[in-house]
Parts: C-alpha cells; structure tokens; sequence
C-alpha cells in the first residue's frame, strides 16, 4: 500500500515532515450557532490524529469541513500546498484525494461490495475497466471482505458494510483518510473488526484522521490525540497524557467518564 | 362474433395506435419527467416555479381538454396546421411526463442526501452522483408507479379521438355506428382495454423483479 500510494499520486520524495492536511482559524456557523470555532490543526505524513469530545461538539462538522463536503463559513482548508477554501478550486478533484468513512457507512445501496469500491476508480479515476476490478479487488483483500465482494449493502453487518466503507476510502490511494466515529453506529460485538482493519491502515502508515472515542485503540496507534469541546480544540497531546494527567479540567472530567465506561464493557 | 371478426383488421389498427401512444408517451414522458425532477430538485426557485404550474396544467385538466388547446388553439395561433398524430403523441408525453416527474422526484428525495454525500465524498461531481447513484436507486423504486402510468395512458387513448386519430375506441364507434350492435362491439373494445392493461402491468412487474436489488425495495 505504501509503495502504490506514492506512485499513483504522482508526488516524488515525500517526507515525514510534509504536511498532508491542515485547517487555519476555521469556523462554521449555522444561522446564530456556531459548530466550529476558530480551529487551526496540522496532519503531517503518516501521522494518526484522534479528535474526542463530548458528542454534540462539532467534531463531525470540523471533519466534514476538512473533506469540503460542509463549506466552512470562515478560515482557510489545505490539502498538501493547495487551499480547498478558495473559490476557483475544483473541489470535485480535492475531494477525489481524499478518504471519507462515515459515522452511519453510507454505501451506495443499488451497488455490490466491490461495486462500492470501483465507481470512484470507473467515474472518477477513469481508470479502463479491468484495472478498476483488480485495485477494487485488492482493497477489499486489504479489508478482509474479498469473499463478499458481490453482495449488496443489506446483505452484509453492520461491521462488514463498514469495512467496505473504510476500502471504498482508500482505494483511490488518497493523501489522507478521514473517519467521522467509524464504529460509532455498530452494535458492540462488530466494533472488533472495524478497529482491527483501521489497526491494519495504522501500520502501513496510512494518514488518518480520526474521529472516535476508542480509547485502547487510540492509545495503541494514535500520535496525538485532540480533545475537542463546544466546537473548539480545548487540549492536545500525545495519547500518554490524555490517559494519565490531562492538564484541562475538562479533559480530566471525560477521560474519566470515558475509562469508567471502558472498564465497564 | 362472426361480424366482429370481419372487422378485425380494423381493430387491429385502432389497438396497434393504442399502443404506440402509451409505450411511446410513456418512455418519452419518462425521459422528460427525469428532467422535470432534476430540474425541480436542483435548479433553483425560478426553474421549479416554473415546472410546478406546468405539472399542475397537465394534472390538473383533462387530456380532452390538453389535446383541443394543442390541436386546435394553438396552430390557430400560429396559422399552421399541425399533424393530429404528433400533437396526440406530444400531448400524452407532456402529460405523462407531469405525473412521472411526481414520482421520480419523490423517489430522488428518498435517496437523496446521504448519497449525495456519499458520492462527493468520492470524488464524484453532483451530476455524476445524480447520473450514476441517485438516479439508478430512485428509478427503481419508481417502477412500480409505472403500472397505473401505463393504465391511465392507455385509457387516455379513448380521448384522442377529439383530434381524429383513430384508437381502438374511435374505431369501435364507427363499426358500432354502421353495425347497430353497440353491446358486442363496445364490450369488444374493453375488452381489448383490459389486455392491454393487463399485459402491461405485468410487463411492469417483471422488470421491477428483474432489477430489483435486495435492499431498495418499496415496502409493503
């Protein structure tokens, strides 16, 4: 994955240093409230990013605005140098180098598996037929969903139908992949495999950012988790800090609730 | 039954207009009624307010009605005349065309958003997630809708007599006429109705079997 990533973007000698994804001093408003507020934030290659917070804070909003699928009312968007914030960017191009997992999947209904997985590579891509087959082929290997390949969205759980939604992400080989609470909407006992496919993306140093409250998870790949609050970055830093002595009260008070919970199940 | 065969060639010729018009404005108005719901759905106030008065026009009057002010009103107007059968054929697609877009936009609605985002999520243009996502789900949850479509056309025919294009109705009003067996013949021409009708629903309800996809299915 890693190899292929880089010859189908085309870019030559990137580092771990260069910055895939960044946000300066966002903002999002819906009539009088206001969902982001004043967010600035950097993805560098290869990186894992964690955004948590209580729900109802704007994560999925700010998320959303990073893909450019929610115009953001104020603040700039980048993908690598580009700004995605400018009007004469084609967002359809953007939004194509771009991974998107959504909290409820989404698949498209009326296509199987690997149906979900080709179009972006058939219609987008334009790649010629059997090259879109065999990439789609692949990245539903790398999901482990090779089997179900023909099957429509109902015929699959909850967790399968996401994995398909992680592989239809990632194959058009994007600079990053964004995960608004992947597992969020999954019944308990399918959230195992959907964590173990994104620990699979970790590995092979996917970029990703992810929104999600798996707090084991995050603490075993994520580089830097964000504590997001009423719309707003209240603390960051690595996942250690968050799991010993968050310095914001805040921060504290959820970790708390959230390990409780996690001791719990 | 021996006096209706004898004029059988001329059934034959008011059953096969009856047909051309309810397959020919139905795929026609299906096309058309595509674009209304685009159009609708996506074109801005003016566009929709636009569509709305012509869908609520051929609703909302009768087909008789619809086929003097195109035969007759408006070639007046223009100082042409124009050929009763492609005014009929006009008319019914027009027609048609006003109640498919009812459903295909209703259909569209029940898919719309989460696809939509799903389909610029990947890099799809709005048009192409209409093209290659919206539109394939949508229209198979209209299919359905085309039996009574269908069923209405074909009963519509009867009307296109007004303009004098011979459908099956027209034809049996004149043997009627000349034969003063009214009751055989008219019960004749429902009959050949009701056929007709029968054949295409059941045309309809194979193909909503043959394309269906388990998950977009119109519950019951």
């Amino acid at each position: 994955m890693g190899k292929q990533k880089k010859e189908a973007v085309g870019t030559v000698g990137r580092k771990m240093t260069d910055t895939v994804m960044e946000c300066r001093n966002l903002w999002k408003n819906y009539g009088k409230i206001t969902a982001v507020k004043d967010v600035s934030l950097k993805i560098k290659e290869g990186e894992i990013k964690l955004i948590f917070g209580p729900s109802g804070s704007g994560k999925s909003t700010l998320i959303r605005c990073l893909a450019m699928l929610t115009t953001p009312t104020k603040g700039d968007v980048f993908l690598r140098e580009e700004c995605l914030t400018r009007p004469d960017v084609d967002l359809n191009k953007a939004r194509a180098r771009i991974g998107f997992v959504f909290q409820h999947i989404w698949l498209f209904r009326h296509l199987t598996a690997l149906g979900n997985v080709e179009l972006g590579l058939r219609r987008v891509l334009k790649l010629p037929k059997k090259e879109a087959r065999k990439r789609a082929m692949q990245a539903l290997r790398e999901v482990k969903m090779e089997e179900w390949a023909h099957h429509y969205p109902a015929q699959l759980s909850g967790g399968q139908q996401q994995r398909v939604g992680i592989a239809r992400a990632l194959v058009r080989n994007p600079d990053i992949i964004l995960l608004d609470e992947p597992t969020s909407a999954l019944d308990p006992e399918l959230i195992g495999e959907v964590i173990d496919t994104l620990r699979d993306l970790a590995k092979k140093g996917t970029t990703m950012l992810i929104v999600s409250h798996e707090m084991p998870f995050a603490r075993e790949v994520a580089n830097e988790m964000i504590f997001f609050d009423k719309g707003t970055i209240v603390e960051t830093g690595p996942p250690e800090l968050f799991f010993t002595n968050p310095r914001s009260e805040r921060a504290k008070k959820f970790m708390a609730r959230l390990i409780k919970r996690t001791k719990r199940e | 039954m021996e006096f209706l065969i004898k004029y059988l060639p001329q059934f034959l010729d008011g059953f096969v207009l009856t047909v051309e018009f309810t397959v020919f404005g139905a795929l026609i108005g299906l096309a058309l009624g595509i674009l209304l719901a685009i159009g609708d759905l996506y074109g801005g106030r003016i566009i929709s307010t636009i569509i709305r008065f012509y869908v609520e026009f051929f609703r909302g009057s009768p087909i008789i009605i619809q086929l003097f002010i195109f035969y007759f009103t408006i070639p007046n107007m223009l100082a042409t005349i124009i050929d009763p059968f492609m005014v009929g054929l006009l008319v019914f697609s027009l027609n048609s065309a006003a109640y498919q877009k009812g459903y295909i936009k209703g259909a569209m609605e029940a898919v719309y958003e989460d696809q939509m985002t799903a389909g610029l999520s990947i890099g799809l243009s709005k048009v192409q997630t209409i093209v290659y996502v919206i539109l394939p789900q949508a229209l198979r949850l209209v299919i359905p809708a085309w039996g009574n479509e269908f069923s209405s056309l074909t009963k519509s025919t009867a009307a296109l007599l007004v303009i004098g294009v011979k459908d099956v109705t027209a034809v049996g009003k004149s043997i009627a006429g000349l034969s003063f067996r009214y009751l055989e013949v008219y019960a004749f021409v429902a009959i050949i109705y009701l056929i007709w009708i029968s054949v295409m629903m059941k045309i309809t309800d194979i193909v909503y079997e043959k394309v269906k996809i388990p998950g977009i299915e119109i519950s019951a």
